[in-house]
Formats: C-alpha cells, structure tokens, sequence
C-alpha cells in the first residue's frame, strides 16, 4: 500500500525541456509560477494553458502522467473552488437559503481552478523533466551565494540526494514491518486515534533502529568512496549554463510581457 | 600489496580481550584471497583495517608500502583498496545507477570525460551496462551487489575488499557475484580479498585465511585447508559440502582422497574406486 507513492518522478528522455540546465529550470518554473498569479484574465489564462501545453508536448512526457499529478489534490481544488463560488460578495445572479451565487464568484473561482490545476501542472513537469540528483545539483548551484557566507550548500544537496534515494528503501522497511507486526496481531487500521497512534510504536522504534544501522554503514561506505565533502568534487554531468537556457529563458520573457499584456485587455 | 605487521585491536577500552591479537598477514598482488572464522571471530574489524577505516592499536598495516596512520596519504590508500559490504541497499547513494558508479571518482576529483569513460567501462566489466540509467532500488540483490562493484572499480583499485558479500542474496545472485570476481582477479589482475561463511566460495579463492578469536589459525591453499575437516569443525566452521562427503566416506572405510573440493573431481575419484573394485571382482 506504501508503494503507491511515487517519489522522484522522473521520466527520462532528451528533449529540449529535459535539456535545459536544472538550475535555470528552477528559475523559470519560479518565474512560470509567478506569472501564473499574476494572470487575472481568461485571456491570460487562455495563454498559460497554450504554453503549458505546448512545453509538455514539447518535453514528450505523455500527457496523462501530468494530469495524474493533480488527482490528489482533486478533493482540495474541488473544496476551495466551492468556497469562493458561494463565499465572494457581489452581483447575484442565483439564490436558495443562504447560498449565493455571483458573477464575480464564478469568475473568481472558474480563474482559481484554472491558477491551481496549472501551478500543479507546471511543478510535476519540472520534476518530471528533471532526475533527483539535477534538481539536487541545481539547488546547490542557485544556493553557492549563500556558500560563500559560510553555510553548507554541498551537504544539505548530499542530504537532500541521499534522503531521495532511501525514501524507497525506508518505504519498503515499513511496509515489511508493518506485515510482520501485523502477521502477530498488531492493528493499524482500526480502533481510537490514541489505540491507533500506540499501535505505530513498535513500527516506529524498529525502523528507527534500522534507519540508524542503515545512515551508520552508509557513512563508512561512502568513507571507503574516498568521500570528502564537496571540496575539490567534480561531477559526471558537467552542468554548464548554455544556448537553450538563454533561448528558454528568452521565450519566458517575452510570454510573461504577453501576459501582462492580456490581463488589461481582459 | 597489503601487510600487517603484529597488528592487534579493540574496539573500546571497556572490552577487556582483544578483538585482533598480533597477525602478521601479507596479501600478494593478483592475489585472491577468502578470509573465513566463525561469528565474530574478527573478520570485519581485520579488513577495515586494509583501507584504513580502522587505525591499528598496535602494530602496523601497510598498503602499497603505505602506513595506513599517514594521514596525508589516506585517499591514495582508499583509492588503492575498494571495499564492498554485505548489503547493497546501503552503499549505493544514488537514485540512478550511473549517477551512483560514478560517486567515487568524483570524489576524487577526475574530469567528467574521464568519469564517462570510467562509469561505462566499470559498468561493462561487471556486466550491468544496459542498466545505466535505471533506479537502484528496482535491481536484484545480485545486480545491486555488482553495481555497488563497479562504483569501486570506478576510482580504479588495486584490490577490492568484499565483506561478505553473497550474504543476502538468493543463489543466483551468489553465483553473479562470484563469476564477476574471479573474472577481475583473472583479467583485470585486481587483488580480490573476500570474507565470507560460504564454504564453497571460499574454495574459489587460491588461499584461504582462517581466523578465531582474532588470530589467523590456518593459512593456505583451499586444499590444504578443507583437507583438515576435524580441526574446522573443532573451530566452529563448516567445510565444502562434497568434501564434507568425501570426509564422511572415508571414515566408513572407503579410500578415497581428502582434498576433494569439487563435484567433478568426487566423481573422478569414486569411479576410480568403482573400476579398483571390479578389477578386483574379475581377477
Ligand atoms: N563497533 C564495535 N564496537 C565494539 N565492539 C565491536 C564492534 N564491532 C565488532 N565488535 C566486536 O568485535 C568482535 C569481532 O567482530 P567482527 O565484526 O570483526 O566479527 P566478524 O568475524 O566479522 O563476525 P561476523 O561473521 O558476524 O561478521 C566481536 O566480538 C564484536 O562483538
Ligand atoms: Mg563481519
């Protein structure tokens, strides 16, 4: 049941999206995401979900594997958009009881949907388009600055690396644990929160112990790789900032003008 | 290659024996060489010392002529002494294979091309080419054992220290690993050191060390070794399967030879019995 979660979603492949440098990824992905607030008009959005299309088609991951990014947060989108359909004050056009519909409400939430399912979208394709280990990398890159004032760039990018690569195993170790206690009669599913909440302790203290067992031979293992901290590493993918980063970054530019542009006009 | 010089340890000042007690060990380069002794008769402790992982208390351990206290030298020792340990979920660091092989050399410092090459080649040599981009989490024991192999080859030793190595993994997984080391033994001329509790691969090394309360008790070829069935057993150990057999066969009065080590070599000698006996039945 554990192993439903995906993690480190990566769909590997070469396209021009894949291609793109993971630091100046992030970048645009923030920028994207900004420019997803900023767009207030249908215009706007009409925009965003054009490029949003045109990106995924572009980066050849299929489109269903996107749109699955949304499904858990369905009951959340579902839950705020009905919130400001029937919360936000203005013309009405419908009323039972105290419930209320306005055009503005409509408006409002019909445009908060759309910011939500196309903010979900663009982060899963960034994730998709680029592995663990170069969002880690990028990460560390776009936080050098802060390396320079003394803090640990290289060792909280190992942690976040090593943290993905073990969230696997760790997650497979909990669901054997959780049989086994269960093969002896423990209950996880049913009873008061508190019962439940008690009934996880012996889950947790095993797979605290193996977590600890597990982070100690690592450390030798990585000793034994000659491992020494981010002094002097150099890296198998050389990631250097080049054509295409510029080139996306330009056509960003002139989209998120384009944007700005249409919100008046809507 | 690598030599002890009286060297003895204890973990902790509490313990009141020492867990390795004065061995004077030299391992030959091109070597391969199986390290066997019952539980805790010190196997792990006296091979973390062949990489520096563990500093002698007393005596010395050289590598490559280098004294593993030389700080300054410690990367050269570690870069010349790989070390592969039982479970391979936890030495691989990274979430894809190549990213993974491709660890120790970073650390070292070597140019990305070099570390292409390097990746490609150590990955080819264990047979796990086709599964350079995959997740690690998703391989087999055997195939995460052979990756975490060519993550050490990657920084290109001298020797690599396996310590039980086959534990946890299923047979075929067992006969994997193996097969990759004797074939870097072989070909490559890579210096193989390998504790294990399995008998019958310890009879694939050319010497076999035996320990026991952390003192080397018998050092020598696998036949000279498993020829003394008695004396292993008296230190808790087991012997190859067949020449357990051929152990049990001799003692029912039946002649034949105590060094067998193989199924091939049992057969040759009990037919060789069989056509003494009907010789002996016409004549
Ligand atoms: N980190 C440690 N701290 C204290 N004592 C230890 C430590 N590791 C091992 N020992 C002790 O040192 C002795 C030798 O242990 P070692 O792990 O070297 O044995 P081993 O031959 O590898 O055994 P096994 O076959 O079980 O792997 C044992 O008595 C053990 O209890
Ligand atoms: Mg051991």
């Amino acid at each position: 049941m554990l192993r439903d979660i995906t993690l480190g979603q990566y769909f590997p492949g070469n396209s021009p999206v894949h291609r793109i440098d993971a630091m100046v990824k992030i970048i645009l992905a923030v920028l994207y995401m900004t420019v997803i607030f900023i767009a207030k008009s249908f215009l706007a959005y009409g925009l965003v979900a054009a490029f949003t299309f045109f990106v995924i088609f572009l980066s050849t991951v299929p489109i269903r594997f996107v749109l699955r990014g949304l499904k858990p947060l369905l009951i959340f989108i579902v839950f705020t958009a009905v919130l400001n359909l029937f919360m936000t004050g203005g013309t009405v056009i419908w009323q039972w009881g105290f419930l209320r519909l306005t055009r503005e409400g409509i408006i409002y939430a019909s445009l908060m949907i759309l910011r939500v399912v196309f903010l979900i979208m663009s982060t899963s394709l960034l994730t998709y388009t680029t592995s663990p280990i170069a969002l880690t990398d990028g990460i560390e890159r776009l936080l050098t600055p802060l390396g320079k004032i003394g803090f640990p760039t290289h060792e909280l990018a190992m942690m976040m690396s090593i943290a993905l690569r073990f969230i696997p195993t760790l997650l497979e170790e909990t669901d054997k644990i959780m049989k086994a206690q269960m093969a002896r009669g423990a209950d996880f599913k049913t009873g008061s929160l508190i019962k439940r909440a008690k009934a996880l302790i012996p889950l947790l203290v095993p797979l605290f112990i193996s977590a600890f067992r597990r982070a100690d031979e690592l450390a030798v293992a990585m000793e034994c790789r000659c491992y020494r901290g981010g002094k002097n590493r150099t890296r198998l993918h050389e990631s250097k900032v080049g054509r295409i980063d510029f080139i996306a970054l330009g056509i960003l530019i002139v989209f998120s003008a384009l944007v700005i542009l249409s919100n008046k006009s809507g | 290659m690598i030599k002890t010089e009286n060297l003895s340890f204890k973990y902790n000042n509490e313990q009141e024996s020492l867990v390795l007690e004065d061995i004077n060990l030299t391992i030959e380069k091109g070597e391969f060489v199986a390290i066997i002794g019952h539980n805790g008769s010190g196997k792990s402790t006296l091979v973390k010392h062949f990489n520096a992982i563990l500093l002698p208390e007393g005596g010395t351990v050289y590598v490559k002529g280098i004294d593993t206290r030389d700080e300054s030298r410690l990367y050269d020792i570690r870069q010349a002494v790989g070390m592969v340990f039982q479970n391979p979920d936890n030495q691989l660091v990274a979430t894809i294979v190549e990213d993974d092989v491709a660890f120790a050399p970073e650390n070292l410092g070597v140019a990305p091309s070099e570390i292409r090459k390097r990746v490609d080649r150590s990955l080819e040599t264990v047979g796990m080419s086709e599964y350079t981009h995959h997740a690690p989490h998703l391989l087999s024991g055997g195939q995460k054992q052979r990756v975490a192999i060519a993550g050490i080859l990657a920084m290109k030793p001298d020797c690599i220290v396996l310590d039980e190595p086959t534990a946890m993994l299923d047979p075929i997984g067992r006969r994997e690993v193996i097969q990759t080391l004797l074939k870097l033994n072989s070909e490559e001329g890579i210096t193989i050191v390998l504790v294990t509790h399995n008998m019958d691969e310890a009879v694939s090394a050319e010497r076999v060390v035996v320990l026991s309360e952390g003192g080397v008790e018998m050092d020598g070829k696998p036949r000279e070794i498993f020829c003394q069935v008695e004396r292993l057993k008296a230190l808790g150990l087991a012997v190859p399967q067949i020449t357990e057999l051929m152990y049990e066969l001799s003692r029912e009065g039946i002649n034949v030879p105590c060094d067998i080590l193989t199924v091939d070599e049992a057969y040759n000698a009990l037919s060789q019995i069989e056509n003494y006996n009907k010789g002996l039945k016409r004549s």
